[in-house]
């Protein structure tokens, strides 16, 4: 039983489908559009909560998609069905036949551009998630020089009604509380803030990231939104905020502020996701059959989602996602 | 001819005309005792006014009979509405004029009390009671063929709307759908009563004409005597003040729910949004349904477009902000902030009062936009301005939002505060990039001395005066005309102008006056984000009619709204002329 499934995308979720699948006696189809395997997790540093450098998982999940045949680069242009399955046309021309189609397409970054009042591409020294952890990365980014104080603001575009995005983006709690520790180990005579609405521990041995953060990296945590920021003469940040815990305003002055930036559909498949006549949910992400059994499948026979592309996800969540959906697929195939 | 000087079936006319004509007295005295005292006065001064009374005369007989202004906007509405309206008077007049000029009861023995009532129903069903000249006759059936040319259009409006060019007509309860009726059988009935002069078509007449009276005060057609009062009224120059009384109440009986607001409105782009206009806003406070009222009030983005459409020039978002102020809002706000609040100048010293200088006031919209300050400071400094900020390091609202939502004293609080740190700088010239304050400080502050701009016709004025040197580009920019500064103040061709220094400016599908609102306004206290979105997406659509590259706002909060739903880029004008600079 050889038949070809197409995997659109090749993040965490498409290779961990794809091995599965592999092993199930399935020919899994990875198309990639950038030129890299590995996705968004691939820019990461380490992982929360214990700190796990990311490159770790990212190269055991490579090293077990080094037989499945991959086109990176690529992009699906077209794709119809008939009764034999699914006929796809590739941005390279090329043709593929496949019995099932797993869309993995995972998410974008909210633009911290819309959030004008934070000053993103307006001042130097405002800075979003994704960069700090590039800085971690390597080391290099000419805005962080020295700072002597440092801010977090949750929430960039996320549960946030004036950008129309009314969900929470579910893992930048962690992650900032992550990168927060992480900083202050950089510099350890900085003060680092951190601004939040709630902060969402959901998982295991998170709430204990967040006393660590707290009684051991010194971070401190304010309740309340960052209203506006602004530069001052030197170049410096200051910001406008509210602390709800004392009830009051408040001012400060930061060398450099982080923005955490919220997950949102990644649009650039939406037409192959019109054409398979999948609608998007109520936050914008791709609306798969319910929310509990049929949490894999979507409106279209044949046609399965994994990951981030439905909603905001951490790593663990796409990988339980990943196997799942190669689970369905691989019934869907049997029972045809 | 019937040679007798009475018939039962007057009656039911008689009837009608003594309730309308009793309850019209009634209602005009109450509403004038209703005034304040100062407006009171204001208005009986201005009937007795040259000017105004000039303005009266025009208007009564412009807007009343001929509907001038629904002309202007739909000629084949204001043919529908004045052939009724000018042709039922033209008939009226020329009965009473056979009546004083054939004299058909010379002769006969009526004297005293009779006589004067048979001229109260005479001139209505003259033709059965005395014989025309062939002069009146003609012009009698010519009047009455142009009733119901009229009442054809409507009827044929009721059919369907399309035909006339109007999209959305206002939904009517039982007591208007059955007064309508009357009033459209009124004159067929005249006509075939005196051409073959059957009794029943006379007994039909006189009580359509019953039915037609009896509902007029309980029933849109109200507006017919009450428009009359409300053009004396708005000439006085009066503003409504309570949401059911006086001014207002005069305005809400003069609504004639012509809809012609509705498909004006920002709010009309779904059938359960063009619920929120101002036709049923009236409709409802009028009918006393005050929980609908309010929630309207409250909902209605007070963009002005349907004060700016309405064929009666009914001030509807004036009420609105009544019936605001009319609610008790549980905010207690503490204001104690503005006694330590100063400009920068202050802190360090250094005022100058003898060189001229320029304030720019950001405001809160934009100091949540950095992205316009910015390049206010860059082309203040380019220019070589002398200038300072008020609000650099956060300042104090302009007052604008209080006043939405009918917070008086509050407002004036701030405006106090404001005034004074404006006049304390010493400058002669105050730049505001933003509409909303824009306007406010237009409206409310007394800045005697100094020159309220905004930066649309600041950037203008540079640019002409040479100060501020640009260089034109092959970018096709939209303009979107922000509610408040082009309706309220009718600042359309300053930033046209400055545009087409720096790149091609097409031309939107609404434009100036019939903008359309970005949907992110302040005046709205109920909208859901969803509803919200819907009005963003139809005011893009409307914007990128002719395929622009770019889209520029001159309204902080309208870029904000704007670049959520937009395909392409979003600037404020403010923006392009640092882009642009040569």
């Amino acid at each position: 039983m050889k038949e070809n499934i197409l995997i659109i995308g090749g993040g965490a979720a498409g290779m961990e489908a794809a091995t599965q699948l592999q092993k199930m006696g399935l020919t899994p189809i990875i198309v990639e559009k950038s030129e890299n395997l590995g996705g968004h997790i691939a820019q990461w540093d380490r992982l929360f909560p214990a700190f796990h450098p990311a490159k770790d998982v990212v190269d055991q999940m490579l090293s077990q998609v080094k037989d499945i045949k991959t086109y990176l680069n690529t992009e699906v242009a077209d794709i119809q069905k008939d009764n034999d399955g699914f006929h796809a046309v590739l941005s390279n021309n090329e043709k593929i036949d496949a019995k099932a189609v797993i869309l993995a397409t995972g998410f974008d970054i909210f633009k911290a551009e819309r959030k004008q009042e934070y000053g993103y591409g307006i001042y130097n020294n405002v800075m979003t998630s994704v960069e700090l952890e590039k800085f971690f990365r390597t080391g290099k980014d000419e805005r962080i020089n020295n700072p002597k104080k440092i801010g977090f603001v949750h929430c960039v575009g996320a549960r946030d009604v004036k950008v129309c995005n009314t969900y929470c983006s579910k893992v930048c709690c962690t992650t900032a509380l992550k990168q927060a520790c992480e900083i202050k180990e950089v510099f350890p005579d900085a003060e680092v803030y951190t601004f939040y609405m709630d902060l969402r521990m959901f998982g295991p041995g998170y709430e204990d990231l967040y006393l660590k953060t707290q009684k051991d990296f010194d971070v401190k945590c304010v309740r309340g939104r960052v209203c506006e920021v602004s530069e001052n003469m030197d170049g410096k940040l200051v910001i406008k905020a509210e602390d709800t815990l004392f009830g009051k305003p408040l001012k400060m002055t930061l060398d450099v502020l982080i923005l955490m930036c919220a997950m949102e559909k990644n649009k650039s498949i939406d037409t192959i996701q019109q054409k398979l006549g999948i609608a998007d949910n109520s936050d914008g992400f791709m609306q798969n059959k319910d929310m509990y059994l049929g949490m894999n499948g979507t409106a279209q026979d044949g046609v399965f989602v994994a990951g981030a592309c439905t909603a905001p996800k951490s790593l663990p969540d796409t990988i339980g996602e990943a196997r799942s959906v190669a689970t369905q697929v691989f019934n869907y195939i049997n029972n045809k | 001819m019937n040679s007798q000087i009475f018939h039962p079936f007057v009656l039911p006319f008689v009837l009608g005309m003594a309730f309308v004509l009793t309850y019209c007295f009634v209602g005009l005295f109450k509403v004038i005792l209703q005034l304040p005292k100062d407006d009171r006065r204001q208005f009986l001064r201005s009937l007795v006014t040259p000017k105004t009374a000039w303005a009266n005369i025009r208007d009564l007989f412009g807007d009343c009979l001929f509907h001038v202004k629904i002309w202007k906007r739909n000629p084949l509405l204001g043919y529908m509405h004045s052939a009724i309206a000018f042709g039922w008077f033209m008939i009226i007049v020329i009965g009473h004029v056979m009546l004083f000029t054939l004299k058909p009861l010379e002769g006969v023995e009526v004297e005293g009390f009779a006589r004067t009532f048979t001229n109260f129903y005479y001139p209505i069903f003259f033709k059965y009671f005395a014989e025309e000249t062939p002069v009146f006759a003609f012009l009698m059936d010519f009047f009455l063929l142009m009733i119901i040319s009229g009442i054809l259009i409507a009827v044929a409006k009721k059919i369907h709307s399309k035909i006339v060019g109007v999209k959305r007509v206002t939904k009517f309860g039982f007591a208007d759908n059955m007064i309508r009726f009357a009033l459209w059988t009124i004159f067929p009935f005249r006509l075939i009563a005196e051409k073959t002069n059957i009794m029943a078509f006379w007994w039909l007449y006189s009580f359509d004409l019953l039915i037609f009276m009896f509902m007029l005060p309980f029933t849109r057609y109200m507006h017919i005597p009450t428009e009359a009062l409300f053009i004396l009224m708005r000439h006085a120059g009066l503003n409504a003040r309570e949401p059911r009384k006086g001014y207002a109440l005069a305005q809400l009986y003069s609504c004639p729910s012509c809809g012609l607001c509705i498909d004006a409105c920002p709010m009309s782009v779904n059938d359960k949004m063009s619920g929120n206009t101002s036709a049923y806003f009236m409709k409802k406070l009028r009918n006393k349904d005050s929980e609908e009222a309010k929630r309207i009030a409250e909902t209605c983005l007070m963009c002005g477009k349907c004060v700016m459409i309405c064929p009666v020039s009914i001030e509807s978002c004036d009420i609105k902000f009544s019936q605001r102020a009319a609610v008790p809002y549980e905010i207690h706000s503490d204001h104690s902030y503005l006694d330590v609040i100063s400009t920068e100048a202050e802190r360090s010293g250094e005022i100058s009062s003898t060189k001229p200088k320029t304030l720019y006031f950001a405001g809160c919209m934009t100091q949540l936009t950095p992205k316009i300050m910015r390049a206010m400071q860059q082309i203040m400094e380019s220019a070589g301005e002398e200038y300072d900020f008020l609000d650099k390091d956060g300042g104090i609202c302009c007052g604008r939002p209080m006043l939405l939502s009918g917070k008086v004293a509050e407002a004036q609080a701030m405006i106090a505060k404001n005034t004074e740190l404006i006049k304390k700088s010493g400058a002669t010239k105050l730049v505001l990039s933003c509409p909303i304050c824009y306007k406010v400080f237009k409206d409310e502050y007394h800045l005697e001395g100094v020159e309220i701009q905004h930066h649309t016709q600041y950037i203008n004025e540079l640019v002409k005066n040479g100060k501020l040197k640009v260089k034109k580009a092959d970018v096709n920019y939209v303009y979107h005309d922000p509610c408040e500064l082009g309706r309220a103040y009718g600042v359309y061709d300053e930033p046209r102008e400055a545009i087409e220094n720096v790149g091609n400016l097409l031309k939107a599908k609404s434009e100036k006056e019939l903008s359309i609102c970005c949907g992110g306004s302040l005046g709205s206290f109920n909208l859901t984000q969803k509803e919200r979105d819907e009005i963003t997406s139809n005011s893009v659509a409307d914007l990128m009619f002719n395929n622009p590259d770019e889209i520029v706002t001159a309204c902080p909060l309208c870029l904000k709204t704007f670049a959520r739903k937009s395909p392409v880029p979003v600037k404020d004008i403010a923006e392009l002329f640092v882009v642009h600079q040569a």
